[in-house]
């Protein structure tokens, strides 16, 4: 997935890499993911492309005079559908790297900004569910919260950013749920040993944890 | 930089961006073709044969449409002589008759004699229709690079090569 180094002060790389994942891993669940939007892109750019294509062909084989009427018409067309990309992007896709259907039927569409100078990678995670009602969970992480110092991209803390923020990838994916209170018994072993030895290692972190609040109140 | 091509949309999108940033540049030449009526709106001075008005390397913006006055005496027109690959930049000096059937005889201003000696063979004026534009505005020697690069060829592998070596350099 992110066999590639990439450059750690160059924002795009670090936030096209990031982006690139996301789909990886949403699919790898078992997310069913709709390329509704980049196709309607892809059949706009491709359409202006080819009218450009043709009109080149016609230019060159026939001449300038000869083919005036539909050269115009051409450039009128592809201004038409070069605005429309242009909207399309703009007010549309606004930045959706990733659009798909949970198997339990939830739609999910993600959508990633950065700011300049800031390497901070901002989601924006619309979450509807069966019954239309939409919620939006914004998650910001710094990108080095998921890349190593020398330029790769490491999988696991970036999925557990999106199975703790997201219900529904959580839901999924239970093992990459990072609660607040597991990152204290990290940075504390002792803490850890303490509510172990009271619970006698009888559950998982979570729980223990929990047991391990109520007794120190 | 090629990591997200794994996914065929995200290679298909790449290379639209790519094609749209060449089909963006020709579509907006055609574009002012279309609204100059000119095959060729924009051409570069090549000689010094219109000094002191144009020097070798200015930018000419023509137009080729008679909304309001036709062609006439004084205009600066760009004009393409049958079997010549290369359009002259001169001054009309004389005209007879109008529209269509308008008979335009060009001299540069910096040429001793008027242009009968570079028409076709037995060709003694200009038709309104071997005309490409009059010229409208200019930029000074900005066209001089297209100049240096058909004049010293090994330029443009030059420039190729530091491209090139801008690529590599870019990547990692």
């Amino acid at each position: 997935m992110a066999a590639e180094k990439i450059s750690l002060y160059n924002l795009a790389d670090l936030k096209n890499t990031a982006d690139d994942a996301i789909p990886n891993y949403l699919n790898s669940l078992k997310f069913k993911q709709t390329h509704f939007l980049s196709d309607v892109r892809l059949g706009l750019g491709y359409t202006a492309f080819v009218i450009c294509a043709a009109c080149f062909a016609w230019d060159y084989k026939l001449g300038f005079e000869d083919t005036k009427i539909y050269t115009a018409i051409a450039v009128a067309l592809y201004t038409l559908l070069n605005g429309a990309l242009t909207f399309w992007m703009m007010f549309v896709e606004k930045g959706v790297v990733y659009q798909g259907t949970s198997p339990s039927g939830e739609k999910i569409t993600v959508v990633s900004t950065t700011k300049k100078l800031d390497p901070t990678y901002r989601l924006s995670i619309t979450v509807t569910d069966k019954s239309a009602k939409s919620h939006i969970i914004e998650v910001a992480k710094p990108f080095a919260s998921f890349f190593d110092e020398s330029g790769y991209f490491v999988a696991v803390p970036f999925q557990e950013i999106l199975a703790t923020a997201v219900p529904v990838i959580g839901k999924l994916d239970p093992r990459r749920i990072k609660s607040e209170s597991q990152d204290m018994l990290n940075a504390n072993p002792e803490l850890l040993d303490a509510i172990l030895a009271a619970n006698n290692g009888a559950s998982t972190g979570v729980d223990a944890s929990e047991g391990g609040k109520r007794r120190k109140a | 930089m090629f990591s997200g091509l794994q996914n065929p949309r995200n290679i298909a999108a790449q290379i639209m961006n790519f094609g749209l940033v060449l089909s963006t540049a020709f579509m907006m030449w055609k574009g002012l073709s279309i609204v100059a009526d000119s095959p060729s709106p924009i051409v570069v001075v090549l000689s010094g044969s219109m000094e002191p008005a144009f020097q070798r390397g200015d930018l000419l913006l023509l137009w080729n449409r008679e909304l309001f006055t036709e062609t006439s005496v004084g205009d600066i027109v760009v004009y393409n002589v049958k079997d010549k690959e290369i359009p002259i930049v001169h001054r009309v000096v004389r005209k007879f008759g109008h529209g269509d059937k308008a008979r335009l005889l060009t001299k540069g201003d910096n040429n001793v004699a008027d242009d009968t000696e570079l028409y076709a063979r037995g060709q003694d004026y200009l038709e309104r229709s071997d005309i490409v534009g009059s010229v409208v505005a200019y930029v000074p020697f900005v066209g001089y690079v297209t100049i240096l690069l058909s004049e010293y060829p090994w330029l443009k592998t030059a420039m190729l090569g530091i491209m090139g070596l801008m690529v590599v350099l870019q990547r990692e």
